[in-house]
């Protein structure tokens, strides 16, 4: 039996972005249903957890043992040979400047933050269309352990991810380059040692288009993994992972290594939409390509476009304002305002250094950048 | 460019990580998808760019020229 039930606001997608924008409506009063189609959040991992204390605390959450795998103190960036920048934060702070966070534990936890400031979540539901009303509202449809369901709502929140569907659905341009998203391996590996740093590899050698890194994950184990993007390699970074382990100046620390997980993901290393709105549907993370274009990194800034989501929903909803795709534009705008107009600049440089054609010299720019953008002066330190 | 032939793709299960990459950088419309968060395997595409192929990091996908009955049936 299809049943209606009314809320002001179905948020599609329980990772970091959505489950933030519907605590932050919940928050301001709102009605709010977040769906989600996974069983256990956050699972398959597809990510390495790499997050900035700054940004937990720009979210309101504060580092907890359920989620967190390790803190991180600094960062090591190397050339293709291995001659390396360290940024020990150690030096100056005793605090952590980030952790590594286990996304299961991390999704599951930002959605029980939602669900206890009041909003219904379903997992298991997978959204899978919408119809409008001649009165402003849409009907969502969404299937909730195999049988139909439908809600009707004022706004739908796409906040899923990069497969994101709801853009599709409001027409929206969401499709990526191939040229521009990054398709990425790691491992989760025991036997390898690692101080508390995230280490990252520049090179075309290793990873042509992208980096490589290696993370500590807490308990004795590590992340190893790259992203490459295939229009300028015609291996699969399954392949360009192998060569890394065993040919590159990492090979004899990661020789004895034992695998523990296999994951992996796309990383969209595109501008934004240049449209993140259509008529009753908003967008935020992964969806709407919020991603850090130079260090592929997205929590930050899922987590920080959920507060401006949430709380635009929160100004907006109560007006009783018609959700067209031109009122909804304001969201975007404070988008910009807050955090895009600094992404679409991210973007630039990162363009820049790709139109080099000569291969040394990119990989010098790339690690010049990266090394740069982790120094304690870097002006995109809180992107 | 001259239009390329309509191809069904095939997912190895057994290599897929279900990462959802040949999704994020699949140009067709909504829904060109399976329950298991890959691009669509059960209808031939008719774009035939290959980018999903491409970006799986595993190389979980390959594909064949679809059949004429699998084309008509489409329309
Ligand atoms: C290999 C890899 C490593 C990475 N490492 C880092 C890192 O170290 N640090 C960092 O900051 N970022 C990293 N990222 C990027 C980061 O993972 C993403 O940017 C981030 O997860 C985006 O969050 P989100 O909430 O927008 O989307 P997601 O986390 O992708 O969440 C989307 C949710 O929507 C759900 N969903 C999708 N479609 C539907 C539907 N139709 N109905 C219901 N539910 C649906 C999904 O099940 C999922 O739970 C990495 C990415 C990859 C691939
Ligand atoms: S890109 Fe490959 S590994 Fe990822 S979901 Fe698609 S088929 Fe599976």
């Amino acid at each position: 039996m299809v049943q209606t039930v009314e809320y002001d606001v179905v948020v599609v997608g329980s990772g970091p972005a959505g489950s933030t924008t519907a605590r932050v409506a919940a928050e301001r009063g709102l009605r709010v249903l977040l769906v989600d189609r996974r069983q256990e959040l956050g699972s398959p991992i597809q990510c390495s957890g790499a997050v900035s204390d700054n940004a937990l605390n720009e979210a309101g959450v504060r580092p907890n043992d359920e989620f967190v795998s390790t803190p991180i103190y600094g960062f090591v960036t190397y050339d293709t040979h291995g001659n390396a920048t360290t940024m020990d934060y150690r030096l100056y702070r005793e605090t952590p400047l980030g952790y590594v966070v286990d996304r299961r534990r991390f999704d599951r936890y930002l959605m029980t933050m939602a669900e206890r400031a009041g909003v219904e979540v379903w997992l298991k539901t997978d959204a899978k269309g919408y119809t409008p009303h001649e009165d402003g509202t849409v009907d969502v449809h969404l299937n909730r352990f195999g049988f139909p369901q439908q809600v009707r709502t004022r706004v739908i929140v796409g906040a899923d991810g990069l497969q994101s569907q709801v853009g599709k659905w409001g027409g929206l341009r969401t499709h990526i380059k191939l040229s521009e998203l990054a398709s990425c391996l790691q491992l989760v590996i025991d036997h390898v040692e690692t101080d508390g740093l995230l280490e990252i590899v520049a090179g075309h050698e290793w990873a042509p288009g992208g980096y490589a890194w290696l993370f500590p994950k807490g308990h004795g184990y590590a992340e190893v993994g790259l992203g490459v993007i295939r229009t300028i390699t015609d291996k699969d970074a399954r392949w360009h992972l192998d060569h890394f382990m065993q040919n590159s100046f990492m090979a004899e620390r990661l020789k004895n290594c034992r695998i523990l997980e296999v994951q992996g993901g796309g990383v969209p290393l595109a501008a934004p939409l240049k449209k993140q709105v259509a008529d009753n549907i908003i967008l935020v993370g992964d969806a709407a390509r919020h991603v850090n274009p130079i260090t592929g990194g997205g929590i930050h800034t899922a987590l920080r476009g959920g507060i401006i989501a949430g709380t635009f929903l929160g100004d907006f909803i109560p007006t009783g304002e018609r959700p067209t795709a031109e009122a909804l534009t304001c969201y975007h705008e404070r988008w910009l305002d807050e955090l895009g107009h600094a992404m679409w600049k991210l973007y630039e440089i990162k363009t820049d250094i790709f139109r080099e054609q000569s291969i040394p010299r990119r990989d010098q720019r790339l690690y010049d950048t990266l090394a740069s953008y982790f120094s304690p002066h870097s002006e995109f330190r809180k992107v | 460019m001259p239009k390329r032939p309509p191809v069904v793709f095939y997912v190895n299960w057994n290599a897929c990580i279900k990462c959802g990459a040949c999704i994020g950088v699949c140009p067709h419309e909504a829904g060109f998808t399976t329950p298991f968060d890959t691009i669509a395997v059960d209808t031939p595409c008719d774009i035939a760019c290959m980018a999903c192929e491409k970006i799986c990091p595993v190389t979980a996908i390959t594909s064949r020229l679809a059949t004429e009955a699998e084309i008509a049936a489409m329309s």
